[in-house]
């Protein structure tokens, strides 16, 4: 009896959704800190600190999410949603840049 | 905001649960009632889009492991999505705080709309398939996904048709606060034919990137309040888990109805007051 051969792709976005997973817990820390500090402490600039850091991940993940499926495309020569993944980008760095 | 973000957290578990369940977001529900609670549109809006965020990076890792999400299309419609988001969320502060009441009005009732006719389309599986992972084929907009024991092929088309509504989508998302995502899975699963639960779980990846591009803006504009986010956001990703296990439990349909119903009413409330 022959082992089944082991899928190429098989396991290929554990890495990513590790991360992903990663930073979903670290947005949930982050806002539990934030609210335990101002609840103990209204004017303490370290609870607001700790809600922008919540807000900051938040915003960047699905950017880089997208930058990261733009370089792995285009490594793979797959240049037309490699442009794609780059419009995305372009189009909230503009939105950045007009506000 | 006028509640504490305790009261805010639990009102944001609330809609997230009903949202889930109900297959129309959290956020369409919740920026209503912060509304109707005397917040202005202006302030609920971020609010919104940050449960909208949270939710997206709450489901990422378990979609991204079940092969589900496909990300070319789903980058190939966020272009316009997202383009509307950043148009919107520029031209939310330029608008009377009526006329926005009644753009998430709207946007409700389309919620409503969504949640009492959804359905989905239903592709044939393919036994020659039944070997390989799901997961989007290279270079096209097609792939495969796993129903039951079964590989199921499917081809993404009328992109023509698919694009506009995302651009709606991604205008009321940047004007209002709400995600998006009622138009956007029925718009890939009824327009563009994809398999609802491809279209669901792709849209659940775009509209994280759609609230992404809103929040950017609403933040350079000063608006994002993080204190009362936080407590939006750890509601919004608890009400979603306990939905997704409720989801399995309930009648979808029965849900989805009471969802509607209650859409319906902060519609028209939410009119009458404006």
């Amino acid at each position: 009896m022959n082992a089944s051969p082991v899928d190429p792709k098989e396991g290929r976005f554990d890495r990513a959704a590790n991360l992903l997973r990663v930073a979903a817990i670290a947005v949930v820390v982050l806002c539990a800190c934030s609210l335990l500090v101002h609840a103990r402490e209204p004017d303490a600039a370290l609870g607001d600190q700790l809600a922008w850091a919540a807000v900051a991940v938040l915003l960047v993940v699905p950017l880089l999410r997208v930058a990261w499926l733009g370089v792995r495309w285009l490594r793979r020569g797959d240049v037309r949603f490699a442009l794609v993944a780059l419009g995305v980008l372009l189009v909230v760095a503009t939105g950045a840049l007009l506000a | 905001m006028n509640q504490a973000p305790i009261v805010i957290a639990l009102l944001a578990a609330a809609a997230a649960l009903l949202g889930s369940v109900g297959g129309v977001g959290g956020a369409t529900l919740l920026v209503p009632v912060l509304v109707l609670l005397g917040n202005s549109p202006t302030d609920a809006a971020p609010i919104g889009l940050l449960t909208v965020a949270a939710g997206s990076l709450a489901a990422a890792s378990r979609q991204l492991r079940e092969g589900t999400v496909h990300h070319r299309l789903g980058l190939t419609v966020e272009l316009a999505a997202a383009s509307g988001a950043v148009v919107g969320a520029l031209a939310s502060t330029s608008l009377p705080e009526s006329l926005l009441a009644r753009i998430l009005a709207g946007a409700a009732l389309i919620g409503a709309v969504a949640a009492f006719t959804r359905k989905g389309v239903r592709n044939l599986p393919n036994p020659v398939l039944d070997a390989e992972p799901p997961g989007e084929w290279p270079g096209t907009l097609g792939g495969q996904y796993r129903l039951g024991d079964q590989i199921v092929p499917y081809h993404a088309r009328h992109l023509e048709r698919g694009l506009p509504a995302s651009l709606g989508a991604g205008l009321i998302a940047g004007l209002s606060g709400v995600g998006g995502g009622f138009l956007k899975t029925p718009a890939m699963s009824e327009l563009m034919k994809v398999p609802v639960k491809v279209a669901a779980a792709t849209t659940t990846f775009t509209i994280g990137i759609t609230a992404s591009a809103g929040l950017l803006v609403y933040a350079l504009q000063g608006r994002v309040q993080p204190v009362d986010g936080t407590g939006a956001i750890l509601g919004a990703i608890a009400g979603g888990a306990v939905g997704a296990r409720v989801q399995s439990r309930l009648p979808a349909t029965t849900v989805r109805r009471v969802t509607g119903a209650m859409l319906l009413a902060v519609a028209v409330v939410v009119v009458v007051r404006s």
